[in-house]
């Protein structure tokens, strides 16, 4: 059988796409090899679909009609008032940020004077200044050579932030990561992040994936966030999509986590045509502990999908998993949550929750767990729920004289804030909430 | 004042009727109680007052202030001065105390052409109102109602009642779960409530409640309809011959 004729149009207009700008790529030969290793992998992977357990809920092959050129050297002109729109309610924080505009750093953008304790760099820039050493890092994304949309980053990564904070440093103000979608012509960026926080270092990051309003809809973020906690390493990180409802987000997170470092992560996806946030996150040593929560809004025919797989390798290691859905119209949303226990991953203590608020009764929630248990001594659950509005809360908000709408509106947040609630800083947790807030009923965020 | 009239409900989609036919009049400045079996629809009718959705008014009518309300949503009720304090509060995990109570003030204040309280004048009626109730502040700032005790979910719907300023309270049960102190603090927020603008309808299965909120007027009401009304005596009649002569089993 000749498998090169069964390629789907988007993947043929993939392979094009990486001849017309490989030469444009960053990076030297090192890195060159990696990306056209990378490349070939894809081709023999091609795009996931629903027959790939991983993607059982969210069939890439047949929802990707269309792939926009891809992203190298635009100039799109931005402006520092369209960012600040753009950041909505993260502007208030006033961060430290690193702006990316349609897959490549923005200097003029960015405002990197206040960061202190981080050493930030954009990842083009590194791999100019050091094209082997940075690639090296690049070329390998541990364990992970067998999933496209990341074979898809490393062929066509432009550029990212690499964030690295020392040994024993700790940091109080988060740093902002942006990507901001702009311009009237779709395009397909790949973004590269790598953070890594030495030994007892404690780092806060948010990324943010945002569109200027007015321009297009349409267009591909496929972003790779490498993340190596050391020993005792702490990190704090958001990450929020909030675009404008056709858009395709790819999202994968490669965690590895070191003895006893810990991670509290938030994820929020709203306003994404088809949005994917996947996970990997693997304990090495024994003692860490995960709290990854996370809300997934989607209305109208949106499709947004959380897939998390967190492997216990290394004993005693706790790991905390909820995942809340607000779904209206005919959107679609995913929760898929993998945990596996190793031989020798004895004292593990893993749990996962997903819910699901159903606002209409065509809109769809899939929520599958996976346990894969290979040691005795193990404390595993998970649990899954699917609900309406409840009608005698709702009345009992009206009979307080809460209108309808409001009601209605204060349920939905409240359901959502229990997630949002795990983040630990309150002025970040009130910017998420503003952008919930904005979703349920558009001009109160 | 309160007009009852020839008030017919059932649960929507059932055939069986609850209330059959009750005719009540309370008064301004006046304090009414419900007695009754359980199943006579002493809570039907709270419902039927506060506007739920369940229940379906087949005849009759309801006027407040000479203005029927059965067309009105409960917010509008709420808004007229209508107020159900429920026999089982409900909790409302991840809204803070104070967040729903100032969203139902200003609610009701909006639709009453009241200005909107400020935080500063919003925090200044609570905290005052709350230390009546003996409810700590602290306590307003967790989601509503979740993990309360029995004796705390009946002082904070007490508590909504006095911010909301109704003219009409209706209280179903309220003494339900509380032991005697709970039951006299709440009495207490309840009485500093009465007055001559104020409409009170205290729905009750036992005597107890009736002697911390002394009412003016007694009635009962069993299989869906006002047998017998009289004066704060009556209800110390039933306390001691119970409700057989009404129908009820024993139970």
């Amino acid at each position: 059988m000749n498998v090169a004729v069964m390629k789907t149009k988007a993947e043929q207009a993939i392979s094009e796409g990486f001849e017309a700008v490989a030469e444009a790529l960053p990076g030297g030969a090192g890195v060159r090899t990696a990306r056209k290793a990378a490349l070939g992998r894809f081709g023999a992977l091609g795009l996931p679909h629903r027959r790939i357990e991983e993607w059982k809920y969210t069939d890439l092959k047949s929802a990707l009609k269309d792939v926009a050129r891809p992203a190298v050297g635009d100039a799109t002109p931005v402006t520092i008032a369209d960012v600040i729109v753009a950041l909505g309610p993260f502007a208030r924080l006033e961060l430290p940020r690193l702006v990316l505009v349609n897959g490549g750093y923005r200097k003029d953008l960015s405002n990197l004077d206040g960061v202190e304790g981080y050493e930030v760099k954009p990842l083009a820039a590194a791999l100019a200044e050091a094209p082997d050493t940075v690639g090296e890092g690049l070329a390998e994304v541990a364990g992970q050579d067998q999933d496209a949309v990341i074979a898809l980053n490393t062929a066509f990564m432009t550029d990212g932030a690499l964030v690295r904070l020392k040994s024993g440093v700790v940091v109080q103000r988060p740093l902002l990561v942006v990507h901001i979608r702009a311009g009237k012509e779709p395009c397909s960026a790949a973004i590269r992040n790598i953070v890594h926080v030495a030994d007892k270092a404690h780092a806060r990051l948010i990324e943010l994936y945002v569109s200027v309003p007015g321009s297009t809809a349409e267009g591909q973020v496929n972003v790779l966030t490498e993340i190596i906690l050391d020993a005792g390493a702490e990190l704090d990180h958001v990450k929020c999509a909030s675009d404008t409802g056709r858009s395709t987000h790819l999202a994968s997170l490669v965690l590895e986590m070191a003895a006893d470092a810990v991670y509290r992560g938030f994820q929020m996806t709203e306003g994404v045509g088809l949005g994917r946030n996947q996970g990997f996150v693997t304990f090495k040593g024994e003692g860490g502990k995960l709290d990854l929560s996370g809300v997934l809004l989607g209305r109208g025919s949106e499709h947004v999908d959380t897939t998390l797989v967190i492997d216990h390798v290394a004993g005693a290691c706790e790991s905390r998993e909820l995942f809340k859905g607000v779904l209206d119209g005919e959107a679609r949303g995913v929760f898929q949550g993998k945990v596996i226990v190793r031989p020798d991953a004895q004292k593990t203590d893993g749990k996962q929750m997903a819910q699901a608020l159903m606002l209409s009764e065509a809109a769809e929630f899939d929520s599958k767990p996976e346990l894969e248990i290979h040691a005795d001594d193990v404390v595993c659950g998970h649990g899954s729920t699917s609900a309406e509005l409840d009608e005698d809360l709702l009345f009992y908000f009206r009979s307080r004289g809460i209108p309808k709408d409001e009601a209605r509106a204060l349920m939905i947040e409240s359901f959502v804030g229990e997630a949002i609630d795990h983040v630990e800083d309150e002025s970040v947790r009130e910017a998420l909430m503003s952008v919930a807030r904005g979703w349920v009923a558009p001009g109160r965020g | 004042m309160l007009e009852i009239r020839n008030l017919h409900a059932r649960i929507v989609d059932e055939d069986k009727p609850i209330l059959k036919g009750i005719d009540l009049v309370v008064p301004k400045g006046e304090v009414h109680a419900i007695m009754g079996p359980n199943g006579s629809g002493k809570s039907t009718l709270a419902y039927v007052l506060a506007g739920r959705e369940d229940y379906e008014v087949t005849q009759g009518d309801i006027l407040w202030n000479g203005e029927s309300i059965l067309g009105m949503e409960p917010d509008e009720r709420a808004a007229k001065g209508v107020f159900l304090a429920f026999q089982y509060p409900m909790e409302i995990p991840g809204v803070a105390g104070l967040t729903f109570l100032r969203t139902a003030a200003n609610a009701v204040r909006k639709k009453r052409g009241q200005a909107e309280l400020t935080t500063p004048e919003f925090m200044k009626v609570v905290k005052d109102k709350a230390a009546k109730l003996d409810i700590d502040i602290e306590m307003l700032k967790r989601p509503v109602n979740v993990g309360f005790s029995g004796g705390e979910k009946k002082r904070s719907e007490i508590l909504q009642m006095a911010m909301l300023e109704p003219s009409l309270c209706v209280l179903d049960e309220t003494d339900s779960g509380l032991d005697i102190d709970a039951l006299r603090i709440v009495s207490e927020g309840v009485n500093a409530l009465r007055g001559p603008d104020r409409a009170m309808l205290v729905i009750t299965h036992y005597q107890r409640l009736l002697n911390h909120i002394v009412p003016d007027r007694v009635h009962v009401l069993a299989q869906g309809r006002i047998h017998k009304s009289g004066g704060k005596e009556l209800a110390i009649e039933l306390e001691q011959s119970g409700y057989a002569e009404f129908g009820a089993k024993a139970a």
